[in-house]
């Protein structure tokens, strides 16, 4: 069997949650980034796909929206839209802000 | 709305009604034929067109040359060991031409 979590089909899947718990406000900024990018072309849906394949054990470990937000942040750090130090930058800005 | 990316497919390896086989391989990577179909044969249904390879788009290259995408028809149990159903059952799968050999 292929070791990719996103090739599934056919394994035993336990029981499902079909309960909508909603999305919450930072789930909702990074969906509304993630099509900007894609309807922009900055990325495609294919890359992203393979980016969240490529977090490998994490998959698992991480919510659905963690886990497209960080295959998004390594697809763009590979592409180069931004560095690691920009990005760290920006999130020390950010956090200063939120907690002053 | 965006433009269909639908593009005939003239120049093509298999018609509907052929018997073929789906490669049995475990190539690395961003793969689009799943698991649990490689190996089984099946039927071309239809020819869905020709299409930028999404094993090629994954990685930022241009997707070119364009693959032929078919739908294939399986028998669900030749597809599970343990199906009970109906012989008649069938699964759909659209699968790219270069995962594709003849029977």
């Amino acid at each position: 069997m292929s070791p990719n979590p996103a090739d599934i089909g056919g394994q035993a899947a336990g029981p499902i949650d079909t309960v909508d718990h909603g999305m919450k406000f930072w789930e909702k900024q990074a969906n509304a980034l993630r099509n900007t990018l894609t309807s922009r072309k900055l990325v495609r849906l294919d890359e992203l796909r393979r980016a969240a394949e490529d977090l490998g054990d994490r998959y698992y470990r991480l919510g659905y929206f963690e886990r497209t937000t960080e295959a998004m942040r390594n697809l763009l750090l590979e592409k180069g839209l931004f560095t690691r130090g920009e990005l760290d930058g920006k999130i020390e800005e950010v956090r200063k802000r939120y907690d002053s | 709305m965006t433009p269909s990316t639908y593009t005939p497919a003239p120049e093509r390896r298999f018609n509907v009604g052929d018997r073929e086989r789906v490669k049995n391989a475990n190539p690395p990577g961003h793969r689009r034929t799943p698991a649990y179909i490689r190996g089984k044969q099946g039927e071309i249904e239809r020819v869905c067109g020709r299409f930028p390879n999404p094993e090629e788009l994954a990685y930022g290259f241009d997707g070119e040359p364009r693959r032929v995408l078919y739908r294939v028809q399986f028998k669900q149990r030749e597809v599970w060991g343990s199906y009970a159903g109906s012989n008649h059952d069938l699964i759909e799968v659209e699968i790219y031409e270069h995962w594709l050999e003849p029977a």
